[in-house]
């Protein structure tokens, strides 16, 4: 069945975006990431204009991550406390980024950095994970998989453990200075507006690494990160670009927020290196793909602007 | 249009009628036309356009649209369909390092026809010089050569890039050149023309010409304008307006239907779920 989208002012067909939508549910639930670097080259390979591929899977994930975020909290996995820590670094690191943006164009080599960034940190963050998640696999035999890797560094620990604020986070089992959460979410936040994402990928290793918190914990807890800044991307994109098409966004979320239930339901019978592993599995081939698109010869020259 | 005809603008003005709309124009002062003595047109040329207002509505697919009407025995047609004329930017890829493909800066296109779908009964290349297309706009070769580009360095430049832009349009299924498309008929002794052009559902709303050029001996002797419009309608019309002019609510509105959605899938799969 086909539809017209009144935004994107193309037509599809109505099976496509659901099923797409379906399957980066799936990951949500399962991993915690809204999934917009799968969802917006794919939407645009379908034929939509990237300025509402972009914007409409904002408003896509709103409604995957809600579901998700409900999901993880019946089952005690939402950190709330720890998520509006890094929410508040987040939303400033995003103001931050957008201004780096702004100086990058005027330099005007924006494209360059942006691309650069994105090859470096998914490549990064992907191998990263992988090596360490087989690691952990192959030693620990998965019985205590779940529970927080031992921190390895103690003069680190021990700075961590000066800084002011100190602060317990029961439901992760962390003790850590608020500034840390902080700082952290602020740098996620400002290497997304770079990018253009949502920031989830890069939100969930930072949580699990760095802020050492267990794995069930993170997934639940960055959905709940992802909600709050796709509402405000929704309603920014919508407000000043009309780049939100909602039929479109409803074709989606019906997929969604039925794979982001059940992308839950598999993830609790998965273990937390398991999870890890998957993840980085996903994220090295996007990355894969990406260098791909960078050095062979591109069929056209042209390209429509406005995918960032 | 390069003609500068009363009756042009006249009939833009009933472009919104329903009814299918014929109209005969000779051309102005007939310059060309009248020193070629030898074989003076007897037959006006005339086109109609059925399925001449097309409205997308929630299942819009795009549409057929038929063209049809009267020429003169003898000489050879083009039918063009196209868009008023604006701008497009688009992002040009190059090579950045010698190894990495990545945009490297932004074209600007003028004059450009948001859709150009043409069909001629013969070859442009054999039927006319290039002048003469150009002065039409007939062809791709004729619209690249019309299409301004910066910052293009050199013609050549220019070149490869309005054939990449000319690749990249009809990628989108909005431009469309043929050759030997139109069918010709004897009714009455008339020579009937008639010719189908897949409406593709990429053309945005707007008002589209549909000029029919007849061609005798290289020139361009008689030409005939009908319309096509096409139109928003129902819920499409209703979002559309939505999204442009009040962003503040329907931005609001699709972030609630959002988290609706959201809990009332959580909701339902308790119920269903249920094992903790």
């Amino acid at each position: 069945m086909y539809l017209y989208l009144p935004v994107a002012l193309t037509s599809i067909n109505a099976l496509m975006p659901m099923g797409l939508g379906f399957a980066v549910g799936l990951l949500s639930g399962l991993f915690g990431v809204g999934g917009g670097f799968l969802m917006t080259p794919l939407l645009i390979m379908m034929g939509i204009p990237a300025t509402v591929a972009a914007a409409t899977d904002s408003n896509q994930i709103v409604a995957a991550s809600t579901s998700g975020t409900y999901a993880h909290w019946k089952l005690g996995n939402v950190d709330f406390k720890m998520g509006l820590y890094l929410l508040a670094g987040s939303l400033l690191g995003g103001g931050l980024g957008v201004q780096l943006i702004k100086v990058l164009k005027a330099m005007g080599n924006a494209d360059f950095v942006i691309q650069i960034t994105y090859v470096v940190m998914l490549g990064g963050v992907g191998g990263y994970m992988f090596c360490e998640s087989l690691a952990q696999l192959r030693k620990g035999k998965g019985e205590q998989a779940d529970a927080p890797a031992p921190a390895r560094d103690s003069g680190m620990k021990k700075f961590l453990a000066s800084l002011p604020l100190q602060t317990e986070f029961s439901r992760s089992g962390v003790t850590h200075s608020s500034l840390i959460p902080l700082l952290l979410g602020a740098f996620v936040g400002v290497l997304a507006a770079i990018m253009g994402v949502g920031g989830g990928f890069l939100m969930v290793p930072v949580m699990v690494y760095m802020l050492r918190m267990p794995m069930h914990a993170v997934v639940g807890t960055s959905l709940f990160l992802v909600l709050f800044t796709c509402i405000e991307v929704t309603f920014l994109q919508a407000y000043t670009n009309h780049t939100v098409d909602f039929i479109l966004a409803v074709l989606l979320l019906v997929g969604s927020v039925i794979g982001a239930q059940i992308g839950t339901i598999f993830g609790r019978k998965l273990k937390g290196d398991q999870l890890k592993i998957l993840l980085a599995v996903i994220v090295l081939a996007v990355t894969v793909k990406i260098v791909f698109d960078l050095t062979l010869t591109p069929d056209l020259l042209l390209s429509q602007g406005g995918g960032h | 249009m390069s003609y500068d005809m009363t009756q042009t603008n006249i009939f833009r003005g009933l472009a919104g009628m329903v009814l299918p709309l014929l109209l005969l124009l000779p051309l102005p002062a007939g310059a060309e036309v009248a020193q070629d003595a030898r074989e003076p047109l007897t037959v006006k040329l005339t086109t109609t356009v059925n399925h001449d207002h097309l409205y997308i509505d929630a299942f819009y697919h795009g549409g057929t649209v038929s063209v049809r009407g009267e020429s003169e025995p003898g000489t050879d047609l083009i039918i063009k369909i196209s868009a008023a004329e604006g701008d497009v930017s688009l992002k040009r890829k190059g090579k950045v390092g010698g190894l990495l493909w990545m945009n490297v800066g932004d074209l600007h296109f003028s004059q450009v026809p948001g859709l150009y779908l043409l069909k001629s009964s013969k070859n442009i290349a054999e039927m006319m010089k290039p002048e003469e297309a150009e002065r039409h706009v007939l062809g791709y070769d004729a619209l690249g050569r019309h299409l301004v580009v910066e910052p293009a360095a050199t013609e050549s430049e220019k070149e490869e890039i309005v054939g990449q832009f000319i690749q990249f349009q009809e990628q989108h299924n909005l431009y469309a050149q043929q050759t030997g498309e139109i069918e010709f008929a004897d009714e009455n002794g008339k020579r009937i023309y008639r010719t189908v052009f897949a409406w593709p559902f990429q053309a945005k709303p707007g008002d589209y010409a549909v000029d029919v050029y007849e061609v005798k001996d290289g020139q361009v002797v008689a030409a005939a304008q009908s319309a096509v419009k096409v139109e928003q309608a129902g819920t499409v019309k209703y979002l559309a307006g939505l999204a442009r002019n009040n962003g503040a609510i329907y931005g609001i509105f699709s972030i609630i239907v959002a988290l609706v959605s959201g809990f009332g899938a959580g909701a339902i799969f308790r119920k269903q779920g249920g094992a903790h």
